[in-house]
């Protein structure tokens, strides 16, 4: 059952990212160089709803969340390689399943480099114990670090999001 | 225009963020870069089974439950599936003019396949070691994760842009510069 429901919202999930773009080279490189904002206002649009929606679920305690410790330091550097990855192959990880699955050859060579940087991070992960333990906060959100209901900062979080997607974020070409 | 997505992003984000609520109120958050380790560790485990069970980190995918072919495992052969049946439906399928290349990528580096590819690869290298050293990508660790409001999330996604953002400059140079 939970098999069948992987496969359902993995299908939803790869078609809503290949009708919006998501699996485009030039629209995530379009949004890297700021020129077409597209992509990063899907991004915002999905989390402004997302986040309200988690924590009313939240509320009623139907939110099956899974909190990523907080590691600020291997977290940046993290960030920052993922990032020159991000925009050297065009894609992420999710979005290279869905360009291979539209008959672009370069995003599977992406998937096998992939497959190659996680298994490169298996083996040298017994070394990286100190990094991802140094400034590790755990499982760590802004509700919690200010002890408050969810829904009292999703939904003022969500509004900024709003007032970003469509009045300070401009497309400049 | 074979890149031209079909909805618009206001469309796009709000179906992804439904469909967020969805799967966190019925099983979990989204979530992919997982998956690329779980596929690692079962080649391995039937390849070379010992080096995978050696390994502290390939060996702990095997004692959990979505370990092999889950839930998570489904969602991402199912973003394939959904992938293309909508590429196909909407008539995406294997639209560009080089099915290696972006016209874009094309313009600016020439057409030479063997350089996209090493691009790509490099590229995939780069995108798994930081999303397993940061626990996510952009959908488990960034939609997902700021959806939750959590801290450390924030720090990714502010730290993938600005690092994404830097290097994009520094690919397309010139095309800026003109």
């Amino acid at each position: 059952m939970k098999l069948v429901l992987g496969l359902l919202i993995g299908m939803a999930f790869g078609a809503i990212l290949q009708l919006g773009g998501g699996s485009s080279y030039k629209k995530i490189l379009g949004s890297l160089l700021l020129k077409d904002l597209d992509i990063i206002k899907l991004i915002l649009m999905a989390i402004a709803v997302g986040t309200v929606g988690i924590y009313a679920l939240d509320l009623v305690d139907m939110a099956n969340m899974n909190i990523k410790p907080t590691y600020v330091v291997g977290i940046i550097i993290a960030g920052l390689i993922f990032g020159v990855g991000f925009a050297v192959a065009g894609y992420c990880p999710g979005t290279c399943i869905v360009a291979a699955s539209e008959g672009k050859t370069d995003a599977f060579v992406t998937i096998l480099g992939g497959l190659t940087g996680a298994l490169l991070y298996a083996l040298v992960y017994p070394m990286l114990g100190g990094l991802i333990g140094l400034t590790n906060y755990g499982e760590v959100t802004l509700p919690s670090a200010f002890g408050v209901t969810g829904l009292w900062i999703a939904i003022p979080f969500s509004a900024i999001l709003f007032l970003l997607m469509f009045k300070v974020l401009k497309d400049r070409y | 225009m074979q890149d031209e997505p079909v909805l618009s992003w206001k469309v796009a984000g709000l179906l992804l963020g439904v469909l967020l609520i969805v799967a966190t109120a019925l099983v979990k958050p989204l979530g992919v870069s997982t998956q690329y380790v779980v596929t690692d560790a079962m080649v391995l485990h039937g390849a070379a089974p010992q080096m995978a069970e050696s390994n502290e980190y390939l060996s702990k995918y095997g004692e959990q439950e979505d370990w092999g072919i889950g839930y998570g495992w489904m969602l991402v052969l199912g973003m394939f599936v959904g992938g293309s049946l909508s590429a196909f439906v909407t008539k995406r399928f294997r639209k560009r003019d080089n099915p290696s290349m972006s016209s874009m990528w094309q313009s600016e580096f020439g057409s030479s396949s063997p350089r996209r590819m090493m691009h790509a690869f490099t590229g995939g290298v780069l995108l798994l070691f930081g999303a397993r050293l940061a626990g996510g990508c952009t959908s488990g660790h960034m939609i997902s994760g700021i959806s939750q409001l959590t801290i450390g999330s924030f720090v990714f996604g502010i730290s993938i842009f600005a690092s994404g953002i830097l290097t994009a400059r520094i690919l397309y140079k010139r095309r800026l510069a003109s």
